[in-house]
């Protein structure tokens, strides 16, 4: 009975390993540290954006094609002969634009195609520098790989699997493909609101991590919405009224006095 | 101990330096700037991150963070982007990497030889003496338009523009056989064995077939003005695959990517020795090959051309020091 409530409780601990590496593996961000010893977080884009970002891309190409050949079209018609000429300039733009358009790019905006550059994602090295032009000639020639069987299934499962997003391009050259989001920063100062609130102390020590989302919902709260507001405040309420032994008040009010008080670790 | 509220002040003191990096380190700015201009942002990033480092440490809210975090990596990226392209060491990589390390790996490219030539010689002898052998390989018009296409001699060549428009079409198809040729080599190597395999055998169906049709001695004079190139590049760009399917599978206990990566610089210089050697046979197999040129002198230019990629693959780059 004892031998197997303990194969029980050893079982629960190996769920419990196991559900945390099941949240590291969700984890999206991946952590460089800089020169100056700083670590800081890059987004990794996934399937959907990069799927994005590579129609886009193709896109684009399409309708370079098109206008080459446009132009072509009308001198031929114009001088009242088919050129052979034009017939090769056309195809070495094919080739061109299958394996080097991205090599191109990839040099000349440090790792951002056209497509990547308006959805905000970059090519970089694992490392956190930008891809050497090596390692850009390996990941994109490994397309030819990806793309197999059809519009990359193999590219696009492998990518899946990942915990970086990779394709076989990126395993093979050790590059990933991150976010480079432009975010713009939030103008509102933090009003700080002192309510009566009794049986509150006066000074308060609260953890890094609900300081920073009482600070990120006082920011917010005004506007979401007064009743949204009071929503999202009453779901975490109870918590700091049992802590404190308060009953009652406005649940906004509340948080909003918690980080007038609070000092910080 | 700081309070709350000094968060916005921080947010308000610092947000015209972080702006002005945000606008500094924007698109090519950096690769263009002036010293004054690169000296500041190299200020403004050291400050900035130490701002997110503080910022992370006080506990500031996920936006703040977030937005810093977004505005050293992309300021990270200016700084540390690459330098551009560094032509001599291209040069380099061609002329004695690329060779050195096609000798040095001569297994794969002894086995990408036999997977590309034994179904080759095969479809070859059989082909040329069974049409119903040759028509399982390829439709029988594929067949019918080879045959034609060699049926005459090319004593009155071709005219330029349909020159050009060969050449363009053997970069694009050619090129892209022998890229396929090497990056299916991650599947395991079986992509390239396949590749191979495929592209020796249509190639012996097609000779044997228009040999059989009579006219073998034509498709042998156009073919071996560019053949000594084009298909020693197609089966080096094979064995740059196999030697990558090889190194995900004998791991020597480091790990598969690892063991792969231990050989990235070897494969990368064959793979784009052997593009160089196939953009070459493009313009070759455009202009020379189907020229008025006699046969013997096509004969003649073909071996020299031979035993210029026999010598260049066995002497060049020797006596230098190849980097592992």
């Amino acid at each position: 009975m004892a031998a197997s409530r303990q194969t029980q409780r050893a079982g629960e601990v190996r769920q419990s390993g196991d559900l945390g590496s099941f949240t590291t593996k969700l984890d999206t961000t991946l952590s460089i540290e800089t020169p100056e010893r700083v670590i800081f977080n890059h987004q990794l884009a996934g399937p959907a954006l990069r799927t994005a970002a590579y129609l886009l891309d193709l896109l684009i190409r399409g309708a370079f094609v098109l206008v080459v050949v446009m132009a072509l079209s009308i001198t031929a018609v114009a001088t009242g002969r088919l050129h052979g000429l034009e017939a090769g300039i056309v195809l070495v733009l094919f080739f061109t634009l299958e394996w080097g358009y991205f090599v191109l790019f990839d040099l000349l905006l440090s790792g951002q195609s056209p497509g990547k550059r308006m959805l905000g994602l970059r090519v970089i090295h694992e490392s956190g520098r930008s891809l050497t032009p090596a390692e850009s000639v390996l990941r994109n020639l490994l397309r030819a790989a990806d793309i197999l069987p059809f519009f990359y299934a193999i590219g696009l499962s492998t990518m899946c699997v990942d915990r970086h997003f990779r394709r076989l391009g990126d395993l093979v050259a050790s590059t990933v493909v991150v976010r480079e989001p432009r975010l713009r920063l939030r103008k509102r100062r933090v009003e700080l609101v002192h309510h009566d609130v009794v049986g509150l102390p006066q000074r308060l020590m609260l953890s890094r991590e609900e300081l920073a989302a009482l600070s990120l919902f006082a920011r917010r709260s005004p506007e979401l919405g007064r009743s949204r507001a009071q929503e999202l405040a009453e779901i975490v309420a109870p918590r700091y009224r049992a802590r404190y032994g308060i009953s009652g008040g406005n649940a906004v009010d509340l948080l909003l006095t918690l980080l007038s008080r609070a000092s910080r670790p | 101990m700081t309070t709350a509220g000094d968060e916005g002040r921080l947010t308000e003191e610092r947000e015209p330096a972080w702006k002005e990096l945000d606008q500094l380190t924007e698109g090519r700015r950096m690769r263009r700037g002036t010293a004054a201009e690169i000296s500041r942002a190299a200020t403004l990033y050291r400050q900035v991150c130490r701002d997110l480092s503080r910022a992370a440490q006080e506990g500031s809210p996920p936006d703040l963070i977030a937005y810093l975090d977004s505005l050293v990596s992309r300021a990270h990226s200016a700084f540390y982007g690459n330098p551009g392209v560094v032509w001599r060491k291209w040069a380099t990589l061609l002329f004695s990497t690329f060779p050195a390390e096609v000798r040095k790996n001569w297994p794969f490219l002894a086995l990408s030889i036999a997977l590309f030539g034994v179904p080759l010689v095969v479809t070859l002898i059989k082909s040329s003496h069974s049409l119903t052998f040759a028509a399982q390989m390829l439709p029988i018009d594929v067949l019918e338009d080879m045959a034609e296409a060699y049926a005459s001699e090319l004593s009155d060549g071709r005219n330029g523009d349909a020159n050009a428009a060969m050449a363009g079409f053997y970069v694009y198809n050619n090129v892209g056989i022998a890229f396929r040729c090497f990056a299916s080599g991650i599947l395991f190597g079986l992509g390239s064995v396949f590749f191979l395999v495929y592209n020796g055998a249509v190639s012996g169906a097609i000779v044997g077939h228009v040999t059989a049709s009579g006219s073998g001695a034509n498709i042998l004079t156009f073919v071996c003005g560019h053949a000594p190139l084009e298909l020693t590049a197609i089966l080096i760009a094979g064995a740059a695959g196999l030697q990558m399917g090889y190194a995900l599978l004998d791991v020597r206990g480091i790990g598969r990517l690892e063991s792969l990566w231990h050989e990235r610089a070897a494969i990368l210089a064959q793979v784009l020795g052997a593009a160089f050697m196939l953009l070459l046979a493009a313009g070759v197999e455009g202009f020379w090959s189907p020229s008025s040129a006699p046969r013997e002198l096509k004969w003649a230019m073909g071996g020299v051309l031979m035993l210029a990629v026999v010598g260049f693959l066995a002497f060049a780059g020797r006596g230098r020091r190849v980097a592992s």
